[in-house]
């Protein structure tokens, strides 16, 4: 049913994300290096180098989406790594150890850079990988931040900036380009502002975009944020978005309830998760994920901009700053509940989901509820148990109204 | 005497919590738990505090289980299940090292469920050889000292800081020498009494623990025994969390003469400088140098070659694994690990436990069969003397 709403502006991605990819495969031909990072990484320092960033998480959410997930986290179990890792990791992992490839072989580095403020998997795995590649590894390293910034971990921050930028000086032999970087971060605070204008979106009643049109649209922010590229994209897609509210085209056909997300979404499962949605008149509306780009750097301190923007990221903050987010999402897109997925391959996300369940229920009268499964494999996948805990919430909030 | 020492740490770590509740009563001082590994203990007894070291205990589990996803690691579940199951209503406070996204995450479910009046993190550089490493510690160590300084009503003076500094060093001095005792003589000290000593070590009045252990080596030094030919092991990965593995590599002529555990030898490893520089910075090198551990490799070190450096300079038969289930961590270094021993040529065995799950008697078997193959000549000689 989702068919004949696709955006056109999918089509422009696809040949954005081919190029990209293209990119990738030819540096080295072309003498450009190629680093590894992470999704929440200072990736505009990287760009401002004219090094190509690669992103082995997007390596994994395709293969989840693409359904094979469990086939390449075998290679990497039959080394010892156990299934219950992230599935990003086990999938990157594996296909170097796969004999066969079914989304393309994971790009080698020639430098690896890590940011941990996500999680403790992306170091450990990009260990390992530096291990395997036999590269350079450099972690920036994060501290979670309570409730409140500290000058202590900005500053921390900003010290490894700078040992980052001097290390980059010896990979390119070049100096680092303080001009180039304030123009890398203006394209990518253009391009966060766009996105963010078209999650905003998803406030409007009907809405003509959504969680799931978020999901699908979300490989630029991650990947070229800080490329004219990017801006281009979401201004193309900002357009269509504008359009079909003019016209009146809604993201699902009977909006009736909005609902918050936590987190990342089932990838193999995406279409079924969305319909399951749509066929009850919900629109995912929001999710702390999609929204984690939203990034304002001020281009007259950039090196302190960078590291508050980077280091004040929800997943690296407490219990209760994470229960406020939500809060306040919940607010400002009015949501009639909320959907939380304990996901297996995500400690840093799920854990605590249980608690804040009955809390987010307590504190604002919402109805909301939990699940189990995992993101990429489909070996922790079960239909009926899930379906199990969204029907009673789907009766829920038909009872509400 | 030295029998006599023994028992009462024995009772000690059997029971953690007596010792903690009587010292309460006696002067009724507040005690910090803290979770493992790497708190800087030494600033919670500067501040008066009993820091009392949570090493996890047996307890039902399903209380933790409504809070935590059955697929965490089960240390932290286990001390969240002590905490709820009323079995740490000692502690006036905690910290928690920030080593890993399960124990990250622990601390907010736990300050939710069980709030304590004081409550922190620890928050130590993952990454430990860049110039910034050592600044960012000494202000995340200031932060703690005056956080606790904040607790307690009075700032931790820099004397009462080098004081505790002594008193852990004399601690893990005389900690250190016992582990040789048993490395040099194995039939002085079983391996299950060494470790039972070193883990009880952190639920023990400092002071007190001072004496028992001097008392202890002394006896123990004195007694003149003909050295018998053990396997000699290295043990590497998280816990010792079943007493009874310990069991089985006593009886199986295993002698372990080192290792990188949490509740091992990482905790008695290093010292703090006494002088030079402030205690602080003092706390902060020590951290910096600590030995590779799964938390984070050390470019200048790698993990997988200290360990084969590490067991050749023991001249370790074998390697033994002791990991816990859904350890992150410890699973993204195994492969690696491995390979490096077997490059190498040292055999290894992993086991692989979840605290509140694992029954021991299915190790015993596989942990025989491994002794047998790394030293079945020693073992035969054993049996025949
Ligand atoms: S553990 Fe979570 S944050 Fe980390 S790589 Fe996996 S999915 Fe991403
Ligand atoms: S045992 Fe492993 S998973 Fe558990 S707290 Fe320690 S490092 Fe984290």
């Amino acid at each position: 049913m989702s068919e004949k709403k696709n955006f056109k502006t999918a089509a422009l991605m696809k040949e954005m994300m081919r190029n990209y990819y293209a990119q990738g495969a030819t540096a080295k031909e072309k003498g450009i290096p190629v680093a590894w990072v992470t999704a929440v990484f200072p990736v505009e320092i990287l760009y401002a180098a004219g090094i190509f960033p690669y992103y082995p998480e997007n390596f994994g959410a395709l293969a989840s989406a693409r359904k094979v997930a469990d086939k390449l986290s075998l290679y990497a179990e039959a080394k010892g790594y156990a299934h219950d890792l992230c599935g990003y990791a086990r999938c990157g992992i594996g296909d170097v150890y796969a004999t066969e490839h079914p989304v393309g072989e994971i790009l080698a580095p020639d430098v690896i850079f890590c940011c941990n403020t996500q999680c403790g998997t992306l170091p450990k795995w990009f260990e390992a990988a530096s291990r395997h590649y036999n590269v350079p590894y450099f972690l920036l390293d994060s501290p979670q931040i309570p409730d409140q910034p500290e000058e202590l971990i900005t500053d921390y921050y900003v010290d490894q900036l700078k040992e980052m930028i001097s290390f980059l000086e010896e990979i390119t032999g070049e100096p680092f380009d303080y001009g180039r970087l304030a123009e890398v971060l203006r394209l990518s605070n253009e391009t966060c502002r766009l996105w963010n204008e078209v999650l905003d979106t998803s406030a409007m009643k009907p809405a003509p975009f959504g969680f799931f049109d978020a999901c699908f649209h979300m490989a630029p922010i991650v990947t070229m944020r800080g490329t004219p590229e990017a801006v281009n994209y979401y201004r193309a897609l900002k357009e269509e978005v504008d359009e079909r509210i003019n016209k009146g085209i809604p993201a699902i056909p009977n909006e009736r309830y909005k609902i918050y997300f936590d987190h990342i979404p089932l990838w193999p499962k995406l279409r079924w998760l969305s319909d399951l949605f749509a066929s009850h008149n919900c629109l995912v509306a929001v999710s702390q994920y999609t929204h984690s780009w939203a990034y304002s750097f001020d281009l007259e301190r950039p090196l302190e901009s960078l590291a508050e923007n980077y280091t004040e990221e929800f997943v690296n903050r407490s219990f209760e700053y994470r229960l406020q987010l939500k809060m306040n999402f919940f607010k400002k897109y009015g949501v009639d509940g909320f959907v939380l997925f304990s996901n297996r391959s995500c400690k840093p996300t799920s854990l605590g989901l249980y608690d804040k369940r009955s809390v987010l229920n307590e504190r604002t009268g919402l109805p909301g509820v939990v699940f189990d499964a995992d993101m990429s494999d489909l070996r922790f996948f079960s239909e009926a148990q899930i379906l199990a805990r969204l029907e009673p919430f789907f009766e829920q909030l038909a009872s509400s109204r | 005497m030295g029998i006599e020492v023994l028992e009462v740490i024995k009772q000690a770590s059997a029971n953690p919590g007596r010792q903690v509740q009587e010292w309460k009563q006696r002067t009724g001082g507040k005690v910090i738990g803290f979770l493992l590994t790497d708190v800087p203990e030494e600033l919670i007894h500067a501040a008066g505090f009993f820091p009392f070291g949570i090493c996890g205990g047996s307890v039902r589990m399903d209380r933790a289980e409504v809070h935590l996803q059955s697929w965490s690691c089960s240390y932290v579940r286990n001390s969240l299940a002590l905490a709820l199951n009323g079995k740490l209503d000692f502690l006036d406070g905690l910290i928690v090292p920030l080593t890993c996204d399960s124990i990250r995450m622990v601390s907010g479910i736990w300050k939710h469920n069980r709030p304590l009046p004081y409550m922190g993190n620890y928050r130590l550089p993952m990454q430990v050889e860049r110039p910034s490493a050592k600044k960012y510690l000494l202000g995340e160590l200031e932060r703690i000292k005056r956080g606790l300084g904040d607790y307690r009503g009075k700032d931790i003076s820099e004397e009462e800081l080098i004081r505790s500094i002594r008193l852990y060093n004399s601690n893990r001095n005389l900690l250190r020498k016992l582990f040789n005792l048993h490395e040099c003589n194995p039939d002085v000290i079983s391996n299950k009494d060494l470790y039972t000593v070193l883990g009880a070590s952190m639920v023990i009045e400092r002071e007190k623990l001072n004496r028992l252990l001097s008392e202890l080596v002394k006896s123990l030094e004195d007694k003149t025994k003909k050295p018998v030919k053990k396997t000699k092991l290295y043990l590497s990965g998280t816990f010792i969390n079943l007493p009874e593995i310990l069991d089985y590599l006593d009886e199986s002529g295993g002698a372990v003469v080192g290792d990188d555990l949490k509740n091992g030898f990482r905790y008695i490893e290093a010292d703090v400088a006494e002088t030079g520089v402030s205690p602080l910075e003092s706390l902060a090198i020590r951290q910096l140098k600590k030995i590779p551990f799964a938390g984070y490799d050390v470019p200048s070190n790698p993990r997988r070659y200290n360990l084969v450096k590490e067991a050749q300079r023991k001249k370790a038969q074998g390697v033994l694994f002791l990991h816990l289930k859904y350890c992150e961590p410890e699973n993204y270094d195994y492969y690696d690990n491995l390979q490096a021993l077997e490059q190498a040529g040292i055999p290894s065995l992993r086991i692989e436990t979840e605290f509140g799950e694992t029954s021991p008697g299915q190790l015993q078997t596989r942990i025989h069969a491994f002794m047998e193959m790394v030293g079945g000549e020693n073992n035969v000689r054993e049996k025949e003397l």
